[in-house]
């Protein structure tokens, strides 16, 4: 290996470095209130769209939801400044643990291998009646 | 192995002060930005490592590619010629159109290609957020034919690296349009947040490179619309910021699909993204349709009122 890739690529290395540390500094991820049930059912309405959501459980900290369409769990959390949604079987989602006032959901996704939602309790009371996504 | 002139390596420079720019134009409101700090993290360090796995096969396809040449070649083409360097953007580019449109709708391909789309964010840095398997995938195979039509593989390599730095500045949401004559021809910030957007209407759209005109050629393009804002990323978002899954996690898909249904084994490697054997799974094409649907029935309900 020559002293000038040596040399290049460490440069690259603290060139991104320093752009990550810019990045961090000027706070310019998107801002996001925390979800409402409204902005839930909208962000499920994207990946699912046409769903009927049978129940619906908002995160306490708003970075996450739990719904219940039919047989599936709908989950939605909170990944950086976005969201990342999975469908589940509903049995699996019941399984999730519970601890601390946060539940940890197996998605078995190698590209979404978990998710962490606050919530009161799991599983919960009903809450809300039938809902449509929109198409 | 790489060019003597590589215009990747020459242009890394100026990646690295529009990221910087953009980053410090959108902390001062002058542009429309956005910029988490573990995305952009992710992105850059698959740009660095995209560079530095691609040396272990830039040498075995550049072999391959002087070969052909030195071996088997139709015609001898001066890399000297004006004509043989407008030649070889038309034909260099066609093929970059049908790299990308083949690494969008064959799983094994888009296995390689998946990360770049992995980001939620359109920004510079999403430019750089590149494969590290992309050798492996044998794409590389796609350009041979230029070689063996007689383009020296030093001149096919310099236009691949004009390709890609032509590509690096489109990925942005701080230009929205440009002139419309521009916007006919060339792929724009525009085209190419189509590109990467994840809503049902623009996927497997606008693959092109350099000329926007391949995808009017074969029916894959799609304008920009006001009413419709793009949403980035994957249609399954990824939940982490761990760069192996990042890279990686499309490959190991396919490996726990064919160990747990090894009897269809091809349609899961070479069927499209989200193919399955008992259709549980949703394709593009699936997506879309529903979508259509949707659309569909909404616009009957319109008309009914």
């Amino acid at each position: 290996m020559s002293q000038a890739f040596l040399i290049q690529t460490a440069a690259s290395a603290a060139a991104v470095a320093i752009l990550v540390g810019l990045a961090a500094w000027a706070k310019i991820a998107r801002p996001g209130a925390p979800l409402d049930e409204a902005r839930a059912l909208k962000l499920l309405g994207e990946d699912f769209p046409g769903r009927t959501i049978d129940e619906l459980w908002v995160a306490v900290d708003g970075k996450g939801a739990m719904a219940k369409s039919g047989a599936s769990a709908l989950v939605l959390c909170e990944v950086g400044d976005g969201y990342v949604a999975r469908q589940i079987p509903w049995a699996q989602a019941l399984a999730a643990s519970f601890k601390d006032g946060r539940i940890t959901v197996n998605l078995a996704d190698i590209g979404a291998p978990k998710a962490v939602i606050a919530l009161a309790a799991w599983p919960p009371k009903p809450t809300k009646p039938h809902k449509d996504l929109a198409a | 192995m790489k060019a003597a002139f590589d215009p990747v390596t020459l242009a890394t420079p100026f990646f690295i002060v529009t990221v910087i720019l953009e980053i410090l134009l959108a902390r001062f409101a002058k542009l429309d930005a956005r910029y988490e700090t573990r995305d952009t993290a992710v992105s850059l360090f698959m740009g660095l490592g995209s560079s530095l796995a691609g040396l272990l096969t830039a040498g075995g396809s550049f072999a391959a590619a002087v070969w052909i040449y030195e071996h088997h070649r139709l015609f001898t083409i001066p890399m000297a010629a004006v004509w043989a360097w407008v030649a070889l953007f038309l034909l260099e580019d066609m093929t970059y159109y049908w790299f990308h449109r083949l690494s969008h709708e064959r799983r094994f391909w888009w296995a390689a290609h998946v990360n770049h789309h992995s980001s939620q964010h359109y920004n510079l840095s999403t430019a750089l957020r590149q494969t590290w398997t992309g050798g492996v995938a044998g794409t590389w195979l796609l350009w041979l034919p230029l070689s063996l039509l007689g383009f020296p593989p030093a001149m096919v390599a310099i236009q691949k690296g004009i390709s890609l730095v032509y590509q690096y500045w489109i990925h942005t949401e701080a230009i929205r349009r440009l002139p419309r004559w521009f916007e006919a021809v060339f792929n724009t910030p525009s085209h190419h947040r189509v590109h990467h957007a994840r809503n049902p209407r623009y996927l497997d759209r606008n693959y092109a490179g350099v000329l926007i005109v391949w995808d009017r050629l074969f029916g894959t393009f799609q304008p920009e619309l006001d009413e419709e804002a793009c949403r980035y990323g994957l249609v399954k978002n990824l939940g982490t910021f761990n760069i192996v899954r990042v890279a990686f996690h499309e490959w190991i898909g396919i490996a726990q699909d064919l160990a747990r249904h090894p009897r269809h084994a091809l349609g899961y490697l070479f069927g499209p993204p989200g193919w399955s054997h008992d259709g549980s799974r949703e394709t593009s094409a699936s997506l879309k349709a529903q979508w259509a649907a949707g659309q569909a029935k909404h616009d009957k309900l319109d008309v009914a009122a």
